[in-house]
């Protein structure tokens, strides 16, 4: 049998403390005993006893972090096995509702049919975020060479298609002292998260706002930010925007499905990065992104 | 000649309305809730084409498509799941499944599918997609070893522009939309990817050497999509 390894301590503590209650308590000799050492001897045991306390409370305070980094693992691995089992049990009634519909398409109650066509439409895309989202945490990651400024014009351009010029776009690329650095990852998932973040922008500014993308060596690090002046977010919702299928009270009526921004963060994370945002209602938002130059291994 | 659909799938609401939808679309509609259905019905009155689900009670999709293929039986197959990832890939390959879809699909989608695959298909010869090599003129892709030859030479692909040229290449006589080649390659499909597709396409078009205003392999179809035009053998 294992023994847990606070008995290794516990028992011969709980042993000293029982001699001594049987000593103390009983008619059994309880002498006084004399300890003498010379000064070298006593510095020598207290180093002992120093050494050996804070191995201790060393192993103790690795055994509380591993305990913590495994329920947080474990806690991640859940919600990912839920969204997964999710997809799974939306696919097939979605599957059978759009059947059932092209079904229905016999020319009578048309715009009745194209409502609830529309809603099918706006569920599947949730089932394939979903999947995305499940996804992102398993699959092997494409890692390739990526030129940022290229990647980041790429983003703006689409960018500026979608905003028209009613608002205020601008790309921030430095050149000076030296450009950005090239940094190893996927293209592509990349791609999606600057999109994501720039569309939110997009979709919660009014016409005159500005939208600024910007981008700078930081250290070891690259920091992407999208800045807006747009309306911002309550203090008590900064923290949630980045959970699965959260929506802020400022969202309703605006349309997406509550993933975008956790898509955003499951991606930098695979990268070995991490996101930040600072907002301030009716002043604006930014979001930031912060990647490393060096590649990750563990993609 | 009306074609002949087993429709395989344990979820009934499915079986129902896909059957009435795809007999309305002009095909005869024969369905089985399991693998093992499945197959006695191919036995008994083997069917044109058949359209399978994966997670099925008693035998499931896939155990019966090997089962189908070891008995060298090449019914044409459309699998009802998504091949994203290149594991995934590579099991489908030796499945030998003509075609995959994945759930929740447009019907529409299905029909096309299914018609693309009865044209492809050559009466007992094993599909194109489980064909190991593909040579097509000078071009020829080894897809266990994942590689691309230019007559003698090496031609050097990211995994995703392979993967894109065998998708291709596999379903050679369908024009193939950019969201259909982002669910199949990219396992996902999201609007503002086309343009992924777009970059991947060049690469591909500029490592293989084809032009896009003359070409010999990939062909672009403005606003509908790409299709691989030149003649493709099985090795």
């Amino acid at each position: 049998m294992k023994l847990k390894t606070y008995w290794y301590f516990l028992i011969p503590a709980l042993t000293g403390l029982l001699i001594a209650v049987v000593l103390n308590f009983t008619s059994i000799p309880n002498p006084i005993v004399y300890l003498r050492a010379d000064l070298g001897t006593f510095l020598f045991l207290v180093g002992l006893a120093v050494s050996g306390i804070s191995w201790i409370v060393r192993a103790v305070s690795l055994r509380i972090t591993s305990i913590r980094e495994t329920a947080r693992e474990e806690a991640l691995h859940d919600r990912r096995s839920f969204l997964s089992l999710l997809d799974h049990e939306l696919k097939n009634p979605l599957t059978a509702i759009m059947a059932g519909l092209a079904n229905l398409n016999d020319g009578t109650q048309q715009e009745a049919l194209r409502s609830v066509e529309t809603q099918v439409q706006r569920m599947s895309r949730l089932v394939a975020d979903l999947r995305k989202l499940s996804d992102l945490e398993t699959r092997p990651i494409e890692t390739s060479t990526i030129n940022l400024p290229t990647l980041l014009k790429e983003v703006f351009t689409l960018a500026q298609d979608r905003a028209g010029d009613d608002r205020g776009l601008t790309l921030t690329i430095p050149q000076a002292p030296w450009p950005l650095p090239e940094i190893q990852g996927d293209r592509d998932l990349l791609f999606l998260a600057i999109h994501n973040v720039i569309d939110n922008a997009i979709k919660y500014t009014q016409p005159g706002d500005t939208i600024e993308l910007r981008a700078r060596e930081e250290g070891s690090h690259v920091r992407i930010e999208i800045a807006d002046t747009g309306p911002g977010i309550p203090q008590n919702e900064i923290d949630k925007v980045w959970g699965e299928l959260f929506r802020g009270a400022g969202a309703r009526g605006v349309p997406g499905s509550g993933l975008g921004l956790a898509l955003v963060q499951a991606i930098i994370r695979r990268h070995g990065g991490t996101t930040s945002i600072q907002s301030q209602v009716d002043k604006g938002t930014s979001v930031i992104l912060s990647l490393p130059i060096q590649a990750v291994t563990e993609l | 000649m009306t074609n002949k659909i087993l429709l395989v799938d344990d979820d009934e609401a499915i079986s129902e309305n896909l059957s009435a939808f795809l007999s309305r679309s002009g095909f005869l509609v024969d369905t089985a809730a399991n693998g093992q259905q499945a197959l006695n019905a191919i036995q008994n009155s083997p069917p044109d084409i058949v359209i399978m689900d994966v997670l099925m009670p008693v035998m499931d999709g896939r155990q019966a498509l090997r089962q189908l293929r070891n008995d060298e039986n090449w019914i044409p197959v459309i699998l009802l799941t998504q091949i994203g990832e290149s594991t995934e890939r590579a099991m489908a390959l030796e499945e030998g499944a003509d075609d995959y879809l994945n759930k929740p699909f447009d019907p529409h989608e299905l029909v096309a599918r299914i018609k693309a695959v009865l044209r492809r298909a050559k009466q007992g010869q094993p599909p194109l997609s489980s064909a190991w090599k593909l040579t097509s003129g000078d071009l020829s892709i080894d897809r266990k070893a994942n590689r691309v030859m230019m007559g003698d030479a090496l031609v050097n692909l990211t995994p995703k522009a392979f993967a894109l040229l065998e998708y291709l290449m596999t379903h050679p006589d369908e024009v193939i939309s950019r969201e259909r080649l982002l669910d199949a390659v990219w396992g996902w499909d999201y609007p503002i990817g086309t343009r992924a597709v777009d970059t991947r396409i060049a690469e591909l078009r500029a490592a293989l050497g084809d032009n896009a205003s003359q070409p010999i392999f990939i062909e672009t179809l403005p606003g509908v999509g790409y299709q691989f035009i030149h003649e493709i053998r099985a090795d």
